[in-house]
This record gives structure tokens, C-alpha cells and sequence, in this order.
């Protein structure tokens, strides 16, 4: 996206950077020396992330970004082996 | 993890909503402030009102960090935008946000070298980039975002990247919240509680509310159906004469909050004795700035900030919108001389206001309403 352009916009899916709202990503690959991620989001797009909040994360992992750093991690309780966490459902959740 | 999925089925909505029937009192009028701008965002995208009872009302709150900030604060950041050889970074929203005297859009076309960025890491990137010149983030948000801003402040002192400064804007949520709920002119009943600000404060911090102000809590998450069984929680709570905190956001918020940001949050900044809120004046202890420790790398040190006070325009209500006085569309200019393509308020220029949020999805159904 252009510098130029403001973020945003009316069909904007809310505000990623400086309101209260955060994204789910998915860890790619881990930097553990600098504590970085690169995440993909469910289109593929994928961004650097900041893990040290959250460390350790291996790929797979799936992760709530918010403004670059990721704040929350999915519990251990509801991963899988680490085998399954590229793809697939995630566990059954009831709200 | 799932964040999303099931939290946008129908069928359970509609199972809520018919739950939050058969749970409010004939009779009784419930006013219910959702704190966060993103739970604004999600009530008007997804039409989370319409599936209420019609004595059951949601007041807007406070919690988008971008309407909250006073104009003289942007002038200040467009001062320093302006000083010869700065960079100066900046989240999106920020961009539009009316000073006395324009925009930092406005800046950046009158040369200044304005730049946004998605994150605090992408502005020490361009730091890293840009020895040669200096480079200042125009740092906002609440708790969810301060960690972001302090865990990059670590980088740069850690890389020693000096080139790199941060105005701090960050605010903090309880000290607004009290001074709501000290307000005569507001009549809350319960209060959604911001979701991902308690993923990095925990739930502790809002046991205020219950325990001074006898209102209860509920901590929700961002989908309809987690605002649909937030308001159920809270209008449960209320019949059966219970207050207390509720964590409806478990599957993200632990109680204890994130121990690693908070031990960051409390390295790198430290609290000022108060700062100004749009619409709520000066608030106690309600904001950040960089701490001693990181002084190298606070912007307000290295340039003078003029530290310019501006009223609001006249014209606009966002004081009253964000104290939940009156509703987006009871504002004098809104719609008309307001809009997100010329706002005159911040509630109308974040997507998190409450005024962009109704303009862009509520005001079609109102406008059936009323036909």
C-alpha cells in the first residue's frame, strides 16, 4: 500500500494499528535469536512479528498481532501435535 | 486458536439474542457502555443492536485512542514533523486527525517527510535505513499497543540505532473509566470491558468497577456472538443481583494478563502525573511517557514541543459522544459537515470511533427506522 494512502478507509475491516483490535496470524518461521516471526495472515499475505512476548512460538503456531507484536498465543491445551498445526481445522471451541 | 469462526454463526446469535429477551425486565431501561472502539466498530458493522431489545441500549466509551487525543497534541507532532532532516512516523489513522491547523496529511504536503507505518518495528526499520537523518514515531494507543512501542524502544537502545525517538501518546484505560463512572451526567448499568486491553492487563484491573461503583464487567471478545453473550452475562448479572468481573474473552484474556509486556510497559515508560483527554479534560495519571532509562529516545526531550493547548471546534460533540451523553447522530455536524472524508471530530475519523462506525454502517438502518 502507498504511504499516501490513509489507512483508513470506510470498508476497512477496523484498525489494525492503534485501536483495540488485533489479527490472527499463523508463524511461518522463527528468528529466535532476534525474538521475530515471519506470520501470515489467511490470504497468505505475511508481515515480521515481534514474539517476545509470547516466546517460545514455533511455525505453526497461530497468534493474535497487534500492531506488529503478537499478545497472545493459542493455549497449549488446544494445539495439536506440532504435525498437525499447519493445516486443518483448529479445535472445537463453544462459545 | 479459534478467534473467528463459530463466533460469527447465526444460529447462536440468534439463540442469544432470543436469551437476552427472556432476561431483561419489562419496564426497565439498561445502558450498557461498550469502553472499546473496536466493540463499536463490531456492534454497527455487524448490526449487533438490531438484535437487541429495544430497552437494552449500548452507550459508546472512550476507547478509541485516535478520538481521544486532544488537537494540540497533533499540532505538537506536526511541530516536530516540520524540524529540518525528521522522519516522521505515524499509524494511519493519524494521518487525517484534525490539529488547529490541519493534518499531518496536510504537512506532508506542504514538504514534510510524513511517513505511516504498520507497526513500531517498520519505523526503526527506517531508522536502520535513514542514518543520516532523524526518525520520530508518533506513538498512540492503549495498553494493547504500548507494548509494541516498548519492546521496539529495547530494540533501538539495544542496537544503540540513536537516530530513533518516540513521542508518547500511549493512554491507559482505568483512570478514564473512573472519571466515567464519577461523571453526574452518565447512567451506566454495566460496562463490556476492552478485550484485548485485558490480554495485556488481565482482569484485575477492572475489579474496580464492581467493588466502587457497583457495576458489572464483562470482559468480551470481538465477534457478534462474544457481544451477544457479553450482554447476556452482564444483563444475568443484574437480575440476579450479582456484580463482579466476568471474563467472556477466556479464550485470549488470562486473568493475570501478560506478565512480559507488563514488566516491559513498566521498564520503558513510566506514568505522567496527567494528561488531557478529548471531551474529558485533564485525567490523573491516564497516560505514558518514555522513562528516565530511555530518555535518549524520547522525542519530547530532544525537541522542543511547543506543548500548544486548542479547544475543540464548537461545532463538534465528541466530548459528549465519548462520554455516551448523546449518540453519534444527535451531533450537530454530523453527517453534514462531519463525515470520514472531512471530519471535523476524531470520533469521525478512525474507523474505531463510534461516529465513523454509525456513519459507515449504522446510519442505513436508522434511516429505515425512521422512514
Amino acid at each position: 500500500m502507498s504511504e499516501a494512502l490513509p489507512a483508513c478507509i470506510a470498508d476497512f475491516d477496523g484498525c489494525i494499528t492503534c485501536g483495540d483490535h488485533a489479527v490472527e496470524l499463523r508463524v511461518v518461521s522463527v528468528d529466535e535469536a532476534r525474538g521475530l516471526a515471519v506470520c501470515a495472515d489467511q490470504f497468505g499475505a505475511s508481515i515480521e512479528v515481534d514474539v517476545l512476548l509470547v516466546a517460545p512460538v514455533d511455525p505453526g503456531d497461530r497468534l493474535l498481532v497487534h500492531a506488529g507484536t503478537a499478545i497472545a498465543r493459542e493455549p497449549a491445551e488446544r494445539r495439536g501435535p506440532a504435525s498437525d498445526r499447519g493445516a486443518g481445522p483448529p479445535a472445537e471451541v463453544t462459545p | 486458536m479459534k478467534f473467528v469462526d463459530e463466533f460469527r454463526d447465526a444460529e447462536l446469535g440468534g439463540a442469544l439474542a432470543r436469551e437476552i429477551l427472556s432476561t431483561v425486565e419489562p419496564g426497565r431501561h439498561y445502558k450498557i457502555m461498550e469502553v472499546c472502539g473496536g466493540h463499536t466498530h463490531s456492534i454497527y458493522k455487524y448490526g449487533v443492536d438490531d438484535l437487541l431489545p429495544a430497552n437494552v441500549e449500548l452507550v459508546h466509551g472512550p476507547g478509541c485512542p485516535v478520538c481521544v487525543i486532544p488537537m494540540g497534541r497533533v499540532d505538537d507532532g506536526i511541530a516536530i514533523a516540520h524540524e529540518p532532516g525528521v522522519i516522521f512516523t505515524c499509524f494511519g489513522d493519524m494521518l487525517r486527525v484534525p490539529g488547529a491547523d490541519g493534518t499531518l496529511m496536510d504537512a506532508k504536503a506542504q514538504g514534510a517527510d510524513v511517513r505511516m507505518v504498520y507497526s513500531p518495528l517498520d519505523a526503526l526499520r527506517i531508522a536502520r535505513e535513514n542514518p543520516g537523518r532523524e526518525v520520530v514515531f508518533f506513538a498512540i494507543g492503549f495498553e494493547t499497543t504500548a507494548p509494541s512501542t516498548a519492546l521496539t524502544l529495547k530494540r533501538a537502545k539495544a542496537e544503540g540505532i540513536a537516530n530513533f525517538t518516540c513521542m508518547c501518546n500511549h493512554v491507559t484505560i482505568v483512570p478514564p473509566l473512573r472519571a466515567l463512572l464519577d461523571s453526574p451526567d452518565l447512567r451506566l448499568d454495566g460496562f463490556i470491558g476492552p478485550g484485548h486491553v485485558a490480554t495485556i492487563v488481565g482482569a484485575r484491573p477492572f475489579q474496580f468497577i464492581p467493588a466502587d461503583y457497583g457495576r458489572p464487567v464483562v470482559i468480551s471478545g470481538f465477534e457478534p456472538v462474544d457481544l451477544l453473550q457479553s450482554v447476556q452475562m452482564i444483563l444475568r448479572q443484574l437480575r440476579e443481583s450479582r456484580c463482579e468481573v466476568e471474563n467472556q474473552y477466556s479464550r485470549v484474556v488470562p486473568h493475570e494478563g501478560n506478565v512480559r509486556a507488563l514488566e516491559v510497559m513498566a521498564e520503558v515508560f513510566a506514568l505522567r502525573p496527567h494528561f488531557e483527554w478529548r471531551g474529558l479534560g485533564f485525567i490523573s495519571q491516564s497516560a505514558l511517557r518514555v522513562s528516565d532509562a530511555y530518555a535518549d529516545f524520547d522525542a519530547e526531550v530532544r525537541y522542543s514541543v511547543p506543548g500548544v493547548r486548542v479547544a475543540d471546534p464548537k461545532a463538534c460533540q465528541c466530548g459528549e459522544v465519548l462520554k455516551g451523553v448523546i449518540k453519534p447522530w444527535e451531533c450537530k455536524v454530523f453527517g453534514s459537515a462531519c463525515t470520514p472524508e472531512h471530519a471535523i471530530g476524531t470520533c469521525m475519523v478512525s474507523p474505531e470511533g463510534a461516529c465513523a462506525a454509525y456513519y459507515n454502517y449504522g446510519r442505513f438502518a436508522r434511516e429505515r427506522e425512521v422512514v
